[in-house]
């Protein structure tokens, strides 16, 4: 990837002006740092001199000049001083006493402190940075007071390369931070991007590589990969229904078209028309039912009905099921019952609850065993509200369970009973709108369909 | 059939369904007026005292659903069959609720227009206020819910009262599978198995057995008609 897609790149434009803001907070607070610290040092060094000056003043005036040349030498003499600068002079500039060969020209009349070099000490050849405190006795001599302050202008000076040299670190690591951290960003967007052109281009079998470092980007090419799956299974549903609807559809309107060819060749004959159109009549009603099947479970799927929600009662819906089937289990030999609590409570869509129990008794009745029993149990299981069709048939086999949802979806073993195979999408769209899950268990002999509806989580 | 006027106003746009049904609703007796759009519906409609209109909802003009109110707000008091081919129960609830008597989705087979018309028709004729109904030597007491063939009583289940019930009401007239699961189920779909037949099947056998005449007769490809012999 390019430098310069990195800088064009927001994720550095938003690093560059976090940079920025948070460098010129961090240079204002070392800025204060350094003159609070250096102001600090320098006003205890002022106080120092100003208490020196004042003892020396005091013995000017309790002794007088004499006295003054007399404490001035001896701090000279004291090596504890050895920095300190006193220089007495008498109003000619003459000096009279001091460790200063003459009276430094930065330091007038008119101001009290005055900063100046001065050769001082052994090494003659260095002139070191003094801060004195001068002033005109009363009888016109004048006195200086001071200290060498190298020291502490140098202290200040390093304290300054210091923060400096900070701050400009601090910057450097910033911008190659964020360049770093923007590269990995954008080239992780790249990847994503290029796995949704290839998409584009190929098709939906190309999937974002993972770095298997489990953070958020891992996550979201995850999610995105997750996403992808459901589309491409999506897509092979559409195909296999498309598959099954041309199927499904062409059986039906062959027959139509072969009677109506042999009507329309053959002689005119009555009872013989009116066999054939009553088959073709017959067959067309089929393919529209298959029709109004398929838009009733898109219009499921499209959750609009959800606004209609009601509370209603299981067990009532179940019974007005239990007995629209009864007539047909009688006929069969087969014995249906309900049981289970008295108030099952959901909320929900009444004609499309009884439509998918319908559906569920329905098949139970045509799949089941003729002559057997068929249970459907309403309880109130902790929170849940259940619903259990039970039969005592076949059965449907372990690896056909995913697949019998799928709209058209048929068993071998009942493509030729009646029914278009949409009954168990119809079922499984009722559930999904409901938010209740959907369980098929073995019952030996026999399948048990379960319906249980969880209360929302609040 | 009854006396009364039996003419009718269709709501049709397309011509060929339009030609259809006037050929189809003549043969049966009835007078028929036709309208092709949403303002020629409201001239009709308002001009002449009709039995029953049938409207489709999706006309060129004006919704089939606004005419039907224009034409309430104006003082036609016929019944209303919307024949449409929003199928939906929401669209049909809609139809319903704007002031539709009855709903019927396309396709449609001609009978079962034919059992509505009928059904929708008898509405504006005076009801009965018998608790006692009589068809034959049927008996039936609403307020009681029992049934009686030639004074015998017949063990009925509460939904298969309210399905011989239906079908004494409508007696003489072709009653279809859809319209009893509505009826009688309150449920606006086609659960799509022979459901209906097996359910009245048991019934027949309740109502028709050993007796004197058959009371119950299916009329092939729309569904199921009561009447006494004679």
């Amino acid at each position: 990837m390019l430098l310069a897609d990195t800088l064009r790149s927001t994720t550095f434009k938003l690093a560059l002006v976090a940079i920025v803001t948070f460098g010129l907070i961090a240079s204002a607070i070392f800025s204060f740092v350094y003159l609070s610290a250096a102001s600090f040092v320098r006003s205890r060094s002022d106080q120092a001199i100003m208490t020196e000056y004042s003892s020396l003043r005091g013995a000017y005036e309790r002794s007088g000049r004499e006295g003054l040349i007399e404490l001035i030498r001896n701090r000279i003499a004291d090596r504890s001083s050895a920095d300190d600068v006193y220089l007495l002079v008498d109003s000619a500039s003459a000096v009279l006493a001091g460790n200063l060969d003459k009276w430094p020209s930065a330091a007038t009349a008119a101001r009290e402190w005055t900063e100046f070099r001065a050769p001082h000490g052994p090494d003659a050849a260095s002139e070191p940075l003094f801060r004195a405190m001068s002033a005109t006795l009363p009888s016109g001599d004048r006195l200086l007071v001071g200290t060498d302050i190298s020291d502490l202008d140098s202290f200040a000076a390093k304290i300054r390369a210091a923060v400096i040299a900070i701050i400009f670190l601090m910057f450097v690591i910033a911008v190659v931070a964020s360049i770093l951290v923007t590269q990995r960003t954008v080239g992780r967007i790249e990847s994503i991007d290029a796995t949704s052109r290839a998409i584009m281009e190929s098709g939906l079998d190309k999937r974002i590589p993972l770095r298997g470092s489990h953070d958020e980007w891992d996550r979201v090419a995850e999610n995105l990969n997750l996403m992808l799956d459901r589309i491409e299974a999506l897509m092979g549903d559409v195909k296999q229904v498309s598959d099954n609807v041309a199927h499904d559809l062409r059986t039906p309107l062959t027959r139509m078209r072969g009677r109506l060819e042999k009507a329309y060749h053959g002689e005119r004959l009555g009872e013989n028309d009116q066999a054939l159109i009553g088959d073709t009549l017959a067959d067309l009603d089929a393919v529209l039912r298959m029709f109004a099947s398929i838009t009733r479970i898109a219009h499921i799927e499209t959750q609009v009905r959800k606004g209609a929600f009601r509370n209603v009662n299981l067990v009532e819906i179940a019974s007005e099921v239990v007995e629209l089937y009864d007539a047909a289990a009688e006929r069969d030999g087969t014995d249906l019952s309900l049981t289970g609590d008295r108030e099952v409570r959901v909320t929900g869509d009444r004609d499309l609850l009884f439509d998918a129990i319908a559906n569920l008794v329905d098949n139970a009745i045509k799949h089941g065993r003729a002559g057997g029993k068929i249970v459907v149990v309403c309880e109130n299981v902790d929170a849940d509200a259940v619903i259990a069709i039970t039969d005592d048939g076949p059965g449907i086999p372990p690896c056909e369970r995913d697949h019998v949802f799928k709209r058209f979806y048929r068993l071998e073993q009942s493509r030729y009973t009646p029914g278009n195979g949409l009954g168990l999408s119809l079922v499984a769209a009722v559930a999904h709108l409901h938010g209740a899950r959907i369980e098929m268990l073995d019952h030996s002999p026999g399948l048990q369909f379960k319906l249980r509806f969880s209360p929302p989580a609040s | 059939m009854t006396g009364g006027h039996r003419r009718i106003l269709v709501v049709e746009d397309d011509p060929e369904t339009a030609g259809q049904l006037t050929e189809q609703l003549t043969s049966s007796g009835y007078q028929v007026d036709l309208a092709a759009s949403g303002g020629e519906a409201l001239r009709r409609g308002a001009s002449c005292d009709h039995a029953v209109i049938t409207i489709d909802r999706m006309l060129p003009d004006i919704d089939g659903i606004t005419v039907m109110r224009q034409l309430r707000d104006g003082g036609v008091a016929a019944p209303f069959l919307i024949i449409s081919a929003l199928g939906e129960v929401d669209d049909r609830v809609r139809g319903l609720r704007a002031g539709g008597d009855d709903y019927l989705v396309k396709p449609f087979s001609f009978v079962e227009l034919l059992a509505r018309l009928e059904a929708l028709g008898r509405r504006s004729e005076t009801i009965a206020k018998d608790t006692i109904l009589r068809v034959g030597d049927l008996a039936i007491d609403l307020i009681s819910r029992t049934a009686y063939r030639h004074g015998k009583d017949i063990p009925l289940l509460p939904k298969e009262f309210q399905l011989l019930e239906y079908l004494v009401r409508n007696e003489g007239r072709v009653v279809s599978r859809a319209m009893l699961l509505q009826h009688v189920w309150d449920l606006h779909f086609d659960p799509s198995t022979n459901i209906i037949d097996v359910y009245v099947g048991r019934v027949r056998r309740k109502v028709d057995d050993q007796q004197a005449y058959p009371l119950i007769h299916t009329v092939r490809g729309v569904g199921y008609c009561l009447r006494a012999p004679g």
